[in-house]
């Protein structure tokens, strides 16, 4: 099975984990069309390819963004969120 | 026939072992596999063929073939060629009418003209004789019979980790282990055989210089601090980051390494020649896995058919047995200039050979269940068998050494890039991935020596990418010869030339497949089914291969491989079940609800008590009973296993405000507040109860199966939002309880020095006191609707606080409550249940919340969709409704249609029979339409009748609410 | 009959064994021994109840800060523990949760001290077991996917994981021949860890014990 790496608690198999999905900026709602905010709510993006997701490692409750290739299926960076997406 | 003592064999003579087959006792010996032993009886005769019954014996020997497939009594799809003998086996073989001697079904391969290739899909088509057609298969197919009254068996799994596993335990695996250890790693190895040593145990085992290198590298591996062995295990499949299940024969363990070596060896492969499936007719190295591991004589008098050094090795090493070589074929017509060691010595030692020959057919003997001759004939350029100048040699047994397809499953699964390589006429690893490592036949090295640095290669590099040491350089000298024939195909006109014994594919079906235009590799094997028998192709995949590409004037690069997917070899359910853990949660009074004669029931991963059982009474009578006590004097319930959580921090308010749709800024200390969440989207996730105990902290509960959810993304959440407040999760830190009744504040106040009086502890509110001296937080909530309060203490004194307040109630027959009577009580008052009365799609709007939608604050979760929602035509809404008050008949249940005009108008979510009202009740949701109260609705039930209901509004008991709460 | 003393989550399934039970009722209700095969089990695979030790914790940015000026040495390192003077144990547990146990004078001076900014108080009410014995490292083999020579390497190490299915922290104890292990639970899973291990141990040879066989 995969392994994900937690960046507090290091390399672990993929089951101690619960991913959250991709990281998607919140358009404003305050002014966005509903149109845009249907998209933002409903749609995903499924292409394959390099993506930011948010992921939790559920024993310790660490939650973190991983970059993961999903063409690939190679995880590529994790780091803790810092404020800002890198 | 059994041979004298074998240097290194795998039997124990001392002892001997009794077995039946086919209802006749036979002997061996501790080491023997079933069908060592019964050739040791001379019984060639050991299966059916699976479509034409014919009769079938040891072909690889190596489990790449299930010719030999049996049933014990406890046991199905016993492979006899590698299953241990275990005294007292009482075995049979499958597939047969009327035993495996006089197989009545083996009329059928008269008729294999009216059964070619893909004829099931053709032939069963007319709808009326399908059920006859469909009685017959069932009759007439399947491999075993299963005995329902086996018992169930669970079997451990274990983890396992390891710096480098190496697969396979032959010459460059054992090279390739030594290689990695010296560098520091802890290795891991793996064999399916008994012993280690794979081929080199019994390939060229009487050249003595050989066999000392043998007896050497095995010595050292065993020595080694640093290297670890495990037999009769093998690699079922490669799954993610070196993640591979070694499955043996009682236990699975799930390994993970730093890096692996596959040295998985290669496939044997026959030649395809008329009667090629005669028993008798075995790979080389089939024949002398026989004579080295069991010392059994494969047959009298052999012919070897070759292409390689190997099958002059085979011819020499039965000389060596005392087996009568009538002849060598070899397939070439000329080596190279210099024959190799093999060829000169078969040479030296006078033994004929016929260079430029192939076997045209083989001829069974006088029974027709085993070779009595084989035809051999000039083979000429184009690969046929020349007709002029054929010659019959009698012989008990045919040998063939014509080549290897690598055993590269594993690879594949792990996205190694294979090419064609055409030096040695078979697939070798092109790209490897990352940490994973090939090495001697399966990488297209053959030769002994080759082989052993091969490893010594492989070794190295993974060790080094494990971290331990550095890569060595070392060159592998490439073939000399050829070791595999790329054409040994012999086309005749009657057929019964096999390419895949599993299947009973003749060579005649792979021309038949491809006129019919299944002419691509995934075509062709679901058409013809090659590849997908028990055996999965190792024996037939690469021929099927080469007749494809020649078919198709292609090249074997073109035509590419079939997926190759775990499992290795089929793994027994018990040992992929293991010992199943299911993970259970009980709060802290679960031996009280047992001592009160629970039924349990599970919600999510927690047992709570449906109801508890009376003497005498019915579940529905249990049920009505605990109803009537909170309602008349005073019940407890457990609601332990709902979430608790709370958040600290100048900020906490705040985050309430963004998760809830409801305000919490502006809650006073010491009060509560109904609390529902919302998704991005506006639906309902979970709907719980704010308490703050201070301004800067709320204690908070969410729905039991909604805990772990809400708390992990209410963490994410802050994650990103980075507000100046903190979250913890007390769920399994606090025992709860719900004290409901009329007595319940008189009962409470016998523990309690706190004001319980109105003015000083009012309606939803929140206040800290200590309750039979232990420290509780306590709320007055309204879920039942009757005066009552939540009471939360920590989990170690929960017993203590239920014993005290059954103790302070028993005056007033304080009954505990379970989940049901909960329900019913709620549905009194109208009270939604989240993912019950709501589904994946409700918003607030939908079910009378709206006055706890707080549009004007700044953000909060599912704010915009709302506003959306809000803004668009209704589409259904939930309202109270009930039957009439004189209903006999079969109720509704849950989920039962709202009918109108013909139409879907709605569906019901909760109905029960209230004793309270004295009519059954429910919620339903119904189009606006239906909305108003006084409507008459119509529901559906199960038998498509009608039941009438009426719109009425909730609560249905205590409309006003004036028993949870002041009257002033 | 009302019990006054707290109980462990796992005490009914205590009470079913019989033990013989702590008597002072100025410390915490423990099992002192199963019988007097107890030492005879925990030298291949004993499981002891610690439930009953005083804990304290609590989380946030600001509680490294908070309980060093408690008085309390804290681990430097994330994930990492160390013993106390009075021979409980500090664990920092991930990077900015603590837990204090076994020490009653400081737990009860952390329940009893004002939270400060950025510090959440966590109460704990854990399952926590003791696991000791040659044949240790056969059960963790069977329920944790976590390579434990890693612990072994790095004895101050705390590893937050799953064992069977349930979130666990565990750390080593080893300093005598035999591996030994702590681990800690939600205690609402407390019943069903403990017989799941209980299981396994005494197929492996092993099973319960009391406190004072734990290695």
């Amino acid at each position: 099975m995969k392994i994900m790496t937690c960046p507090i608690n290091g390399a672990r198999p993929v089951s101690e984990f619960f991913c959250w999905g991709e990281i998607r900026p919140m358009p404003d709602p305050d002014t966005c069309s509903d149109d845009e905010w249907a998209a933002y709510v409903f749609n995903r993006n499924g292409a394959p390819g390099v993506k930011k997701e948010w992921w939790c490692h559920t024993a310790s409750n660490t939650w973190f963004i991983a970059e993961r290739d999903t063409e690939k299926d190679v995880v590529l960076n994790t780091y803790l969120f810092e404020g800002e997406i890198r | 026939m059994r041979l004298p003592p074998v240097h290194g064999e795998w039997i124990d003579r001392s002892k001997i072992i009794t077995f039946t087959f086919e209802g006749k006792t036979y002997t061996g010996h501790p080491g023997d596999s079933i069908t060592s032993a019964l050739w040791a009886a001379d019984i060639r005769v050991l299966g059916r063929s699976f479509k034409y019954h014919r009769p079938r014996g040891v072909l690889t020997m190596a489990n790449h073939d299930v010719n030999a497939l049996m049933q014990s009594t406890e046991r199905l799809n016993v492979r006899a060629d590698v299953t241990p003998l275990v005294d007292g086996m009482a075995l049979t073989a499958v597939n047969t009418f009327g035993g495996l001697q006089s197989d009545k079904a083996s009329i059928l391969g008269a008729f294999s003209r009216f059964m070619p290739v893909g004829f099931y899909y053709k032939a069963f088509y007319t709808k009326q004789l399908f059920p006859m057609w469909e009685r017959m298969f069932r009759t007439l197919t399947g491999l075993g019979k299963v005995d329902f009254s086996s018992p169930r068996v669970r079997t451990p799994k274990n983890y396992g980790f390891c710096d480098v596993l190496v697969i396979g335990a032959g010459p460059s695996g054992l090279a390739a282990a030594l290689a990695a250890a010296a560098q520091g790693a802890e290795v891991l190895i793996v064999d399916e055989n008994a012993r280690v040593g794979g081929s080199a145990g019994y390939i060229g085992c009487t050249d003595s210089e050989r066999a000392e290198l043998h007896a050497a590298q095995l010595s050292e591996v065993q020595a080694h601090p640093r290297i670890r062995i495990m037999t009769s295990t093998y690699a079922a499949g490669y799954y993610a980051d070196h993640w591979i299940p070694l499955v043996a024969s009682d236990v699975m363990t799930k390994m993970r390494a730093q890096s692996i070596v596959v040295a998985t060896g290669a496939y044997e492969q026959p030649s395809v020649f008329r009667n090629n499936d005669l028993p008798g007719i075995m790979m080389a190295s089939g024949a002398q896995r026989l004579m080295h591991r069991y010392a059994v004589k494969p047959m009298q008098k052999v012919v070897v058919l070759t292409a390689n050094a190997d099958g002059y090795r085979a011819a020499l090493d039965l000389a060596a047995f005392g087996v009568e070589v009538a002849a060598v074929v070899d397939l070439r017509a000329q080596t190279k200039i210099d024959p190799s060691e093999s060829e000169s010595q078969v040479n030296a030692k006078g033994m004929r050979i016929l260079k430029g020959h192939c076997i045209a057919e083989a001829i069974a003997g006088k029974q027709g269940k085993s070779v009595a001759a084989v035809v051999v004939a000039r083979l000429s350029a184009s690969g046929e068998a020349e007709v002029a100048g054929q010659e019959t040699i009698a012989c008990d047994g045919l040998v063939m050494s014509v080549g290897w397809a690598p055993t590269a499953n594993l690879l594949y699964q792990a996205g190694t890039r294979m090419r064609y390589e055409k030096s040695v006429e078979q697939f070798v690893p092109d790209v490897l991935p990352a940490g994973v490592f090939a090495c001697g036949r399966v990488n297209g090295v053959h030769t002994l020596t080759a082989r052993h640095a091969d490893g010594r290669r492989a070794g190295s590099m993974a060790a080094a990418h494990a971290g331990f040491g550095v890569a060595e350089l070392i060159e592998v000298a490439a073939e000399s010869e050829c070791p595999t024939h790329p054409w040994p195909i012999i086309s005749h006109s009657s057929g019964k030339n096999f390419v895949d014994f599993d299947e009973d594919l003749q060579l005649i079906d792979f021309h038949n497949a491809v006129q019919e235009g299944f002419d691509n590799i995934e075509l062709l094997k679901r058409f013809s089914t090659v590849g997908m028998g028990p055996s999965q192709g190792k024996h037939s995949n690469m021929i099927a291969l080469r007749i494809l590409a020649r078919l198709t004037n292609k090249e074997p690069q073109q035509v590419g491989t079939t997926t190759a997917r775990p499992f290795f070899h089929p793994v027994p359910m018990s040992l992929l079940g293991g010992r199943g853990f299911t993970p259970e949660r009980r709060t802290p009074l679960h031996a009280k609800h047992d001592a009160h004669g629970a039924c349990w029931m599970p919600a999510g991963v927690w047992q709570r008590p449906e109801y508890y059982r009376v003497e005498g009474q019915s579940r529905l009578e249990c049920i009505h009973g605990e109803v009537a006590a909170v309602r008349t004097s005073i019940g407890i319930i457990d609601v332990g296993t709902l979430g608790k959580l709370e958040v600290i921090g100048p900020q906490a308010a705040e985050f309430l405000d963004r998760v809830y749709i409801s305000k919490y800024a502006n809650l006073k200390v010491g009060m509560t507040r109904y609390a529902v969440m919302c998704d991005e989207s506006g639906v309902i996730i979970d709907d719980g109860v704010v308490g703050r105990l201070a301004e800067d902290h709320f204690y908070f509960t969410t729905t039991t199966s909604g805990a772990a959810t809400i708390y992990r993304e209410l963490s994410r959440l802050n994650t990103m939002w980075g507000l100046d407040c903190g979250i913890v999760n007390h769920t399994g830190a606090f025992a709860a309880v719900n004290l409901a009744g009329p007595r319940s504040r008189e009962v409470l106040g016998t523990l309690t020095d706190t004001d319980l009086s109105s003015g000083a502890f009012p309606y939803l509110a929140l206040r800290e006191a200590k309750v039979a001296g232990i420290p509780a937080r306590l709320m007055r909530v309204g879920f039942v609707g009757e005066w009552g309060y939540e009471i939360h203490v920590p989990a170690n004194q929960g017993v203590a606080l239920w014993e005290a307040l059954m103790a302070a109630g028993q005056q007033f027959g304080i009954r505990p409550f379970g989940v049901e009577a909960q329900r019913l009580l709620r549905l009194e008052k109208g009270h939604i249940i989240i993912s019950q009365d709501t589904d994946g799609l409700t918003s607030p709007l939908e079910v009378n919340l709206d006055w706890a939608l707080k549009m004007d604050k700044p953000f909060f979760v599912g704010q915009r969709s709302l506003k959306i929602i809000a803004s668009k035509e209704r589409k259904q809404q939930l309202v109270g409704f009930e039957l009439a008050a004189d209903f006999s008949g079969t109720a509704p249940l849950e989920c039962h249609l709202v009918i109108h005009k013909g139409e879907i108008s709605g569906r019901v979510t909760s109905i029960a029979y209230s004793p309270n009202v004295g009519r059954n009740i429910g919620m339903a949701f119904v189009t606006p339409e239906l909305a108003k109260q006084g409507t008459q609705i119509a529901i559906r039930i199960t038998n498509g009748s009608e039941v009438k209901a009426t719109v009425v509004r909730t609560p249905f008991y205590d409309p006003e609410n004036l028993k949870q709460k002041e009257t002033t | 009959m009302i019990s006054s003393q707290p109980l462990s989550p796992i005490h009914g399934l205590l009470e079913a064994m019989h033990p013989l039970w702590s008597s002072e009722t100025s410390e915490a209700k423990r099992v002192i021994r199963i019988d007097q095969r107890d030492e005879e089990r925990a030298a291949i695979l004993g499981l002891a109840d610690l439930s009953h030790q005083n804990r304290a914790g609590a989380k946030g940015r600001g509680t490294a800060e908070w309980l060093s000026k408690l008085g309390v040495t804290i681990p430097s390192q994330a994930n990492s523990w160390c013993p106390l003077p009075s021979g409980g144990l500090v664990a920092r547990l991930g990077n900015t949760e603590f837990l204090v146990e076994n020490d009653a004078t400081l737990v009860e001076k952390i329940m009893q001290t004002q939270r400060a900014p950025g510090v959440y108080p966590v109460l704990h009410q854990d399952a926590a077991f003791g696991l000791c014995g040659a044949r240790v490292n056969e059960l963790l083999l069977q329920t944790c996917n976590i390579d434990f020579r890693m612990l072994d390497a790095q004895p101050s190490k705390v590893v937050l994981t799953s064992i069977a299915g349930v979130g666990i922290t565990i750390l080593s104890k080893t300093n005598g021949k035999y591996p030994s292990y702590r681990i800690w639970c939600d205690g609402t899973y407390g019943i069903y860890l403990w017989e799941t291990l209980a299981e396994i141990a005494t197929e492996l040879g092993g099973g319960c014990i009391g406190v004072d066989a734990v290695q």
